[in-house]
């Protein structure tokens, strides 16, 4: 098992968790929506083994949990660390390359992407702008958009505030398509954030 | 925000400094300004003809005050601003404690820059400087002699001056009082209808004895006997009474030796944002956040029983004045049994500033265990795992 490796759990709220993993998971982006999706990539299977996990993002060295189970991440953390250490101890990838799409949806993740993408360009980003932020389009995958915070977002004080009350309503209101929004920003790695974190 | 999804509410922000996105959502974003209540309360009340507003809840010491005025201006029943914003600044709040017999400690009311001989040699020692309305025991020292009284004010002096506009401000204040030794705990609690049901009370195994007075370890339960438990939550009962507060959550300060209970200090709020996540209530999936929105929209309240484990949070003390370049051990830090969680919240870069000119620590440890010993005994171990680097900051 990879005992030298480092990751830092970010939980977002209760059913959501960010691991940062000090090496790279998977060069790219791969949401999983249920376990039988996860076939193949055993990180993946590992994590959907576990009680109450119904929803997985890997992008990069970032490990996104989605959970249902109402233990505190501060415990299911310690299983999904150890998960993660055995998936990228073995000598087969973590994480394996989606395959292609069979099924078609009203609206496909790829124009999803563009519609998305040029409302970041036009209304989301020149907003953050104005507090040296900047909000970058990783992916959609199922109609769950996927994101990076950078700049002035990254590791703010009012970061989730922008996330809910900004760029989701902005989404909510402008493309209905979309199921829901992931960040996936390492916000401990914000080094000039607008806002300080909460002093307690 | 996290609770009122939970709850499915719907939820409008309100902030001092506009929200970039407010234009283009402005039912869920507003900015407010928080330095005049009265147009803080009209604006809300102007947002409310649009978007209808059920109630405020504020979020720290300030915003307690704007959000009961709101609450008032629509019309809910709340506490009364008078009482919220004696709860806010310690002066008032001492008076009115005193007066109701509260144990209280001595104090007087010093202005920055007058009288400091004669304050000096008119204390008792030791005693404790304080701001009126600073939070965070930020500028709060301890001095045990003239010389050291008339050293904690100027210090504390400079660090008021540094915290307003000079332009027109009034006279800087400050309290001195009593020292009261003892040891210290927090309550947690929920006002009710005037009644106090008490969510939590914390041990602070750590003396509190100056000359600074950063907060480090939180262990609930209390390991007090009984009847000093029963003594100190009667004390934050009597002083959320005499300060006329009836709903919503409250956190008092208190300490207990062998004159009995103290009251140094009592808020109408929730304990700071970090540190409530060390409480859980009912089947462990409630949030001390769920239940103060809960309260406050007139929800059904869930059970207010704490989870059955015993619980401890360190606020990781400030580990020197400089710029953070790193945090190691974190993973290692983690890894004690019991330890639930490490978060280091101060990012790479920053400027650490310790007590009293500070007042954000760098970080919390969580953890659990089966009795407050052991949850006490896992963060102190986690905490010894950690190595901040830091290098001077430039001058």
């Amino acid at each position: 098992m990879a005992t030298d490796l480092r990751i830092t759990a970010e939980p977002v709220d209760a059913q959501r968790c960010k691991f940062l993993v000090d090496r790279p998971v998977y060069q790219g982006v791969r949401r999983f929506a249920d376990r039988g999706e996860a076939a193949g990539s055993p990180l993946a299977e590992a994590l959907f083994a576990l009680p109450g996990v119904r929803e997985l993002i890997v992008s990069g060295n970032l490990v996104t949990v989605v959970k249902e189970s109402p233990e505190a991440w501060q415990v299911a953390g310690k299983a999904v660390g150890a998960a993660i250490r055995q998936a990228l101890s073995a000598d087969v990838p973590a994480i394996a390359d989606r395959p292609p799409a069979t099924g078609e949806r009203l609206v496909s993740d790829d124009e999803l992407y563009e519609r998305v993408n040029d409302l970041f360009d036009q209304q989301v980003n020149p907003m953050v702008a104005r507090h040296g932020g900047r909000v970058e389009l990783i992916d959609v995958q199922e109609s769950i958009v996927m994101l990076r915070m950078s700049g002035g977002c990254q590791g703010c004080g009012m970061a989730s505030v922008t996330l809910r009350q900004g760029i989701e309503g902005m989404l909510n209101q402008y493309l209905p398509e979309v199921k829901g929004i992931v960040d996936i920003t390492d916000h401990t790695s914000g080094t000039n954030p607008y806002f300080a974190s909460a002093k307690k | 925000m996290e609770a009122a999804r939970k709850l499915q509410v719907d939820l409008t922000v309100a902030s001092e400094q506009p929200s970039t996105f407010e234009q283009a959502r402005p039912d869920a974003l507003l900015t407010l300004d928080f330095r005049d209540l009265n147009r803080a309360v009209e604006e809300a009340c102007v947002f409310d003809t649009r978007f209808r507003l059920t109630a405020a809840l504020g979020v720290d010491d300030d915003t307690v005050v704007i959000a009961t005025a709101i609450n008032r201006g629509l019309g809910r029943p709340s506490n009364t601003i008078e009482a919220v914003q004696a709860a806010r600044d310690k002066l008032l709040q001492r008076t009115l404690l005193g007066s109701a017999g509260v144990p209280v400690p001595r104090f007087s009311r010093q202005t920055i820059g007058k009288n400091l001989e004669t304050a000096a040699q008119r204390a008792n020692y030791p005693c404790v400087v304080k701001p009126l309305r600073l939070s965070a025991s930020r500028g709060v020292i301890r001095a045990d002699d003239p010389a050291g009284f008339v050293a904690a004010v100027e210090r504390l002096g400079a660090i008021l001056e540094s915290t307003c506009d000079p332009k027109g401000r009034p006279p800087l204040e400050y309290l001195v009082e009593d020292f009261i030794p003892g040891q210290e705990v927090a309550l947690e609690g929920l006002l009710v209808d005037g009644e106090l049901h008490v969510l939590a009370l914390f041990d602070k195994p750590d003396p509190l004895d100056g000359p600074f007075f950063e907060e480090t370890l939180y262990v609930t339960p209390s390991r007090h006997p009984e009847a000093e438990q029963a003594a100190l939550i009667e004390c934050a009962r009597q002083a959320a009474a005499a300060l006329g507060l009836r709903e919503g959550p409250v956190h008092a300060e208190l300490r207990i030796n062998e004159q009995g209970a103290w009251l140094i200090e009592l808020a109408a709020r929730p304990i700071g944002g970090r540190c409530s996540a060390v409480l859980r209530f009912g089947d462990g999936t409630i949030s001390l956040e769920e239940i103060v929105v809960r309260h406050a929209l007139d929800m059904s309240l869930p059970s207010l029983e704490r989870e059955r484990s015993a619980a401890a949070v360190m606020m990781i003390p400030v580990p020197g004045a400089g710029v953070l370049e790193d945090c190691n051990g974190v993973d290692d830090a983690k890894r004690v049994p019991g330890v639930d969680d490490v978060v280091i919240t101060a990012h790479r870069g920053e400027t650490l500033v310790p007590w009293p000119e500070g007042f954000r620590y760098p970080g919390f440890i969580f953890a659990r265990g089966a009795t407050p010993a052991r949850a006490e005994r896992a963060v102190r171990e986690a905490h010894r795992r950690l190595r901040f680097v830091i290098r001077p900051a430039s001058p």
